[in-house]
């Protein structure tokens, strides 16, 4: 049997007027049903781009898909026409967005909001699509669900907007949940609720989930597998516990190095990765990361590495993968004392 | 964190048990009560009850508004009791019109007479029909022209927003009395081609205001997740998108029934509004020209009304463009 979502070097290019950006440049990942795949990454690195290219929630023009394919157990995404790829969306695939202050609609309840899906998709009337928004609403965590589902959004708090946004991605008991940084505008006790919420769902529901994030703690538990991605490349893949303990590309190392760690009597500053994303237009030679890279060789500048396996579905676009000892700049820089240039030896 | 759980599931059962015994979910929904134990946030009340809360607070607004009631309630009623009353706004009792003609106000003609020995205050009265009449029809063809333009210009783009939005630049580039003019020239002078003017010559600047709210709007996170949840290119742009951006036009509409009847009562001036002996209160200014020094009465209350209807109309536009501003929280 297929699998339940399969993305097969997808290349989504945007056309400006100052060049193509290479928003999404070759990714590929499979999922299947009730795993959890997590996307981290930079901002700009593609990661919701990614995203919404398989809700097909990019405007084309500017955006284009120019190879590569999605499929949804086995059939096209791309070749669908737009009332089959409707079907899809909010039924089978459903979103979480980033700001759950700004994607509630502010005229509607928020019952009427969570119905909404149900209504368009499972052909409820008013009556049963209100029932089953406050049954819904409840099923979140949100009190005195029958009164909360005839407030505005305004009257909800962050937390319980997202809470109200995943009950709005849940109406209709999609295969697959995607979430676009679920977290990121929340505080952190929030976040610990809504990613355990998510967990609690995914268990019941049996769904998939593709969590987009730029902080490797909101994967950590959750994801199954990791997709680490740079300059709309994938540059690691593989099974969540690998990827963290076996980093096997400088840039997943970075990331993981510029975690504020509880476990050192940290007095010092954080230790980040040098440098900035590259502009999309216009890509250094080579691996994109090798300007930011400690261990950056000759080499890199010649080809762009690709993504090849390693070991057991653990894949790394980094020429030297495996050879790489990498080093601990936090600990270096300790034992220096100085402000931790981040430069490899 | 197993606490947290056992007690949510609780609660699950018991709303879920509540749900089942009452009967009645209505999607519309009613004003519910907010539980009193709730304190995140404030009792749920719909946005049009926050508006209207808004805009009772505003003393102005509610002068318009009020003013605004009394001139159409008179307009509405006028045929019952004005003619008994005031006399005929029109016919002229060519016996008694010498000895009638241009009378100072008294109780038996409160605003005089003018100079064919027409009550004056039922002149201005029945003036307020026609008045009310082209600023409301005139700004309805206006808005429902400029709505449909703006949400093509602002939903399609491209070459559709380049074609209606240039079409409205050329409307803008003429000055609007001289258009309005040149077209009645070709219509030809009468109430309804008044309206038919104005209305026309209204609609760029409520597209102009419509296709950039749509735009603003057009850009926030939940039109993405109406497309997300499947909603289809229409109903995204009348469910989502439109019912946030047209509170700019209400107001913008509010004014220009203001404008419109300025409008009217210029062309009624310049006699090419409507027509005497129909009343209204352009060409009674007109009428009135003559006579200002000898009988300023002709002259001032015609003017008092087009002053406080324009303002009454304008006030209520701004107190409205407050109340309707979701942002604009005490």
């Amino acid at each position: 049997m297929a699998p339940l979502l399969e993305v097969d070097d997808l290349h989504m290019h945007f056309f400006t007027r100052d060049g193509v950006v290479k928003a999404c440049d070759g990714v590929s990942f499979t999922l299947e049903a009730g795993r959890t795949l997590g996307v981290v990454g930079e901002s700009g690195s593609g990661k919701s781009v990614t995203a919404m290219t398989i809700m097909r929630l990019i405007p084309e023009p500017p955006g284009k898909v120019v190879s590569g394919d999605i499929r949804f157990k086995g059939e096209s995404i791309l070749a669908m026409g737009e009332k089959e790829q409707r079907k899809l969306r909010g039924d089978r695939i459903a979103m979480i967005f980033q700001d759950p202050m700004t994607s509630l609609n502010p005229v509607y309840r928020v019952g009427q909001q969570i119905a909404e899906p149900l209504r368009l998709h499972k052909g409820m009337t008013r009556k049963e699509s209100w029932a089953a928004a406050v049954e819904l609403l409840d099923r979140v965590g949100i009190p005195q669900a029958e009164e909360r589902a005839r407030n505005y959004p305004h009257e909800f708090s962050g937390g319980m907007r997202q809470r109200a946004m995943i009950a709005m991605a849940l109406a209709c008991g999609p295969d697959i949940l995607i979430a676009d940084e679920p977290t990121t505008a929340l505080d952190v006790t929030i976040q610990a609720q809504i990613l355990e919420l998510m967990q609690e769902i995914q268990q019941r529901t049996e769904s998939a989930i593709i969590m987009i994030t730029h902080d490797l703690g909101v994967v950590a538990d959750m994801a199954d597998h990791i997709m680490v991605m740079y300059a709309g490349k994938p540059v690691e893949y593989g099974p969540s516990d690998e990827v963290f303990y076996n980093p096997l590309h400088p840039y997943t190392w970075g990331l993981l190095e510029s975690l504020p760690r509880h476990d050192v009597d940290d007095k010092g500053a954080l230790c980040p990765i040098n440098g900035q994303p590259p502009s999309l237009i216009n890509l250094p030679p080579g691996c994109a990361f090798n300007p930011r890279c400690a261990y950056a060789r000759p080499e890199c500048l010649e080809a762009i590495p690709p993504l090849v396996e390693i070991e057991n579905g653990h894949s790394s676009a980094c020429l030297f993968a495996g050879d790489i000892d990498f080093i601990c700049q936090f600990e270096n820089r300790v034992k220096r004392g100085d402000a931790g240039t981040g430069a490899g030896e | 964190m197993m606490s947290y759980f056992t007690h949510r599931d609780e609660k699950r059962r018991q709303v879920a048990l509540e749900a089942v015994s009452s009967t009645v979910v209505d999607g519309s929904g009613p004003e519910g009560p907010a539980g009193p134990e709730d304190a995140l946030a404030g009792p749920a009340r719909s946005l049009r009850a926050d508006a209207i809360r808004r805009l009772k607070k505003n003393k102005l607004a509610v002068a318009g508004l009020i003013w605004i009631i009394i001139i159409i309630l008179i307009a509405i009623t006028a045929d019952l009791w004005v003619p008994r009353w005031l006399g005929d706004p029109v016919a002229i009792d060519s016996t008694t019109a010498a000895e009638r003609m241009l009378l100072s106000p008294s109780t038996e003609h409160p605003f005089g007479t003018d100079k064919l020995g027409r009550d004056v205050a039922s002149r201005v009265i029945y003036g307020a029909r026609v008045s009310l009449m082209v600023g409301v029809l005139a700004v309805a063809i206006a808005v429902i022209l400029g709505l449909i333009m703006g949400a093509l210009a602002a939903y399609y783009g491209g070459l559709w927003d380049a074609i209606i939005m240039r079409t409205a630049d050329v409307f803008f580039a003429f000055p609007y009395i001289l258009f309005a003019i040149v077209l009645i020239a070709l219509l030809g002078p009468g109430f309804q081609n008044v309206f038919i003017a104005i209305g026309v010559l209204g609609w760029p600047s409520i597209a102009r205001v419509f296709r950039s709210s749509i735009l603003s709007v057009k850009e926030n996170e939940y039109v993405d997740a109406a497309r997300a949840m499947g909603a289809s290119t229409r109903r995204i742009l009348i469910r989502h998108i439109m019912p946030n951006a047209v509170a700019p036009i209400i107001v913008y509409a509010t004014m220009s029934v203001g404008g419109a009847i300025l409008t009217e009562a210029a062309l009624s001036f310049l006699g090419m509004g409507v027509q005497p002996p129909d009343p209204s209160w352009g060409n009674m200014l007109n009428d009135a020209q003559s006579f200002m020094l000898t009988a300023p009465w002709m002259m001032i209350y015609p003017g008092v009304a087009i002053l406080t209807t324009v303002l009454a109309f304008v006030l209520l536009g701004d107190g409205l463009r407050d109340a309707l501003d979701v942002k604009l929280k005490e």
